[in-house]
């Protein structure tokens, strides 16, 4: 079986810096990671492929730097990386982004699980793994916090929900995102860096993958970013001293005046 | 374990080169280079597992990876409890298949990204693995194989660590290896009243920031603080206990080691 999962490399620092002229993060300076939330992606993928047999392959979208965690992958145990990188990609939302991994993936052709993080953490927009599941007309299953059942015809699968959990049936091939419940990933080996550093990455253009230019980049993308910029910290807020009912008392004078304010 | 005071014998720690190392052929040869340096000179080398939650290599891949020779009564490697049982299985048999023998069993040290062994995995009805469950599994599944030791903190409430000290050597520690200690401490004299090997952790750097992260209480950067002084102070309180050599230099401490043996 061949499972393929799609991962992205993200700022390694949740203090996100944004250019307020072009709208764009600021990444000169930070180091780059793997998006926390495709590792497990990475890991379900792997136990999946030694539970199974086959091979998984990860894919990756960016610039020409993003083949570090194509290496990171390898360096887990993935069979083999491919990066999608071209300058017409950029200004990708993440439809033109969904779009364009799906004809990676559909370049790849023999797949039978597209496998996912929930979501990336410097976007943490949730919205490409369905999205490629949307360009590839593939099932989907999100949120997926175990795999119950799977076999080269189907698969069962438990989504986390706000309250629970709800079991899902779908055939393959099938895309999934998944949640940080669903395993404990594995640390690269010495053994598995020292291999993935003489790994060969392909890297496919937007010709290599028959896009269509006018669904790439900024002209495929229908989103358009009006503003975007880091919320001011909260403040610290007022702590009440003295005996409970006494802090009680305060917080409720407190509040009151809070809703009469309001309503002023 | 060998007598490390007739033998002269410091224990070194090496650190492992980190996952994110920017250049790991440097740090792969500068570690083999330490870790030849400690077997040349007969010392123990104690390496460490994931030190203060950094992502590193494990001792066992670097010592099979890189081929380096284990003496049994040389190599003390860290084990702490953030591993999955598949993982902590892989060290330990790539340590009993590299001959290795000292394992310091410790609770801490963890990482977000690192998961923590659960008590279900091994066997253990308790709320949370520390080192106590993890020398007890290991004792169970690889019997009369590892020699354990534990760790001590002095910085704790006392009546608490030397119970759980109690609990350490039924689960079949032999040995401690403390904290990093400053000069004469009547907490650690007290330990030799378990009658096991005592080794005294000499902190030899003069970052003093990472040495309130272990000892657990803020010492001000600009304190005076000289770790060769504060070694030979470490000899002279405790003559019958062995010196764990932290953070030591190794381009400008380790020559003068010898020296420093008195």
């Amino acid at each position: 079986m061949h499972f393929v999962v799609c991962i992205k490399q993200v700022p390694e620092t949740t203090d996100v810096k944004i250019n307020p002229e072009t709208n764009t993060l600021i990444r000169e300076g930070v180091d780059s990671i793997v998006n926390p939330f495709d590792v497990y992606a990475i890991e379900e993928a792997l136990r999946l492929r030694d539970k199974l047999g086959g091979k998984v392959t990860a894919i990756s979208m960016g610039p020409p730097q993003a083949e570090a965690v194509l290496r990171e992958a390898i360096a887990m145990g993935v069979n083999e990386g491919i990066l999608v990188s071209d300058r017409a990609f950029a200004g990708s939302d993440t439809w033109a982004t969904s779009y364009t991994l799906a004809m990676a993936i559909k370049k790849i052709g023999d797949y039978d699980v597209v496998l996912f993080g929930k979501q990336a953490s410097d976007g943490d927009t949730a919205q490409v793994g369905p999205g490629v599941a949307t360009h590839l007309d593939l099932p989907q299953i999100t949120y997926v916090r175990k795999i119950e059942e799977v076999d080269e015809s189907h698969i069962v699968a438990e989504r986390l929900l706000e309250n629970g959990y709800e079991s899902v049936e779908a055939p393959l091939p099938v895309a999934l995102t998944v949640v940080k419940e669903i395993n404990d990933p594995r640390l690269p080996s010495l053994k598995g860096k020292m291999a993935a550093r003489k790994a060969e990455i392909p890297t496919w253009s937007a010709e290599d993958i028959g896009a269509d230019p006018a669904c790439l980049g900024l002209d495929g993308s229908p989103t358009k970013v009006v503003k975007i910029f880091t919320p001011p910290s909260r403040e610290g807020g007022e702590i009440f001293e003295g005996e409970p009912h006494e802090c009680a008392e305060k917080l409720v004078k407190a509040l009151k005046e809070i809703v009469v304010e309001a309503n002023a | 374990m060998q007598h490390h005071i007739d033998n002269k014998t410091f224990h070194v720690e090496i650190l492992t080169p980190k996952q994110n190392s920017k250049n790991l052929d440097v740090d792969l040869e500068r570690f083999a280079d330490k870790y030849m340096k400690v077997m040349d000179a007969g010392y123990v080398a104690c390496i460490t597992d994931n030190p203060m939650g950094l992502l590193s290599f494990q001792a066992t891949e670097m010592i099979a990876e890189l081929e380096l020779p284990v003496k049994p009564e040389q190599v003390c490697i860290h084990l702490n409890t953030f591993h999955t049982l598949e993982h902590l299985h892989e060290i330990l048999d790539t340590a009993q298949e590299l001959g290795i023998k000292y394992i310091l069993a410790i609770s801490g040290d963890g990482n977000e990204r690192m998961p923590k062994l659960q008590p279900e995995h091994i066997g253990e009805g308790k709320n949370a693995v520390t080192s106590v469950e993890l020398m007890r599994y290991i004792n169970r599944k690889y019997p009369d194989v590892f020699d354990l030791g534990v760790a001590f903190n002095p910085y704790e409430p006392q009546d608490h660590e030397l119970e759980k000290m109690e609990r350490k050597l039924e689960a079949g520690a032999s040995y401690i290896i403390t904290q990093p200690v400053l000069g004469l401490d009547e907490r650690v004299v007290k330990l030799e009243e378990f009658k096991v090997p005592v080794v005294i952790d000499a902190w030899m750097s003069k970052k003093l920031h990472l040495l309130s992260e272990c000892v657990g209480y803020e010492i001000p950067e600009d304190t005076p603080y000289d770790p060769v002084e504060n070694l030979q102070d470490l000899q002279k309180h405790y003559p019958n206990h062995g010196l764990y050599l932290a953070l030591l230099g190794f381009k400008t401490q380790y020559p003068h080691l010898q020296e420093w043996w008195k």
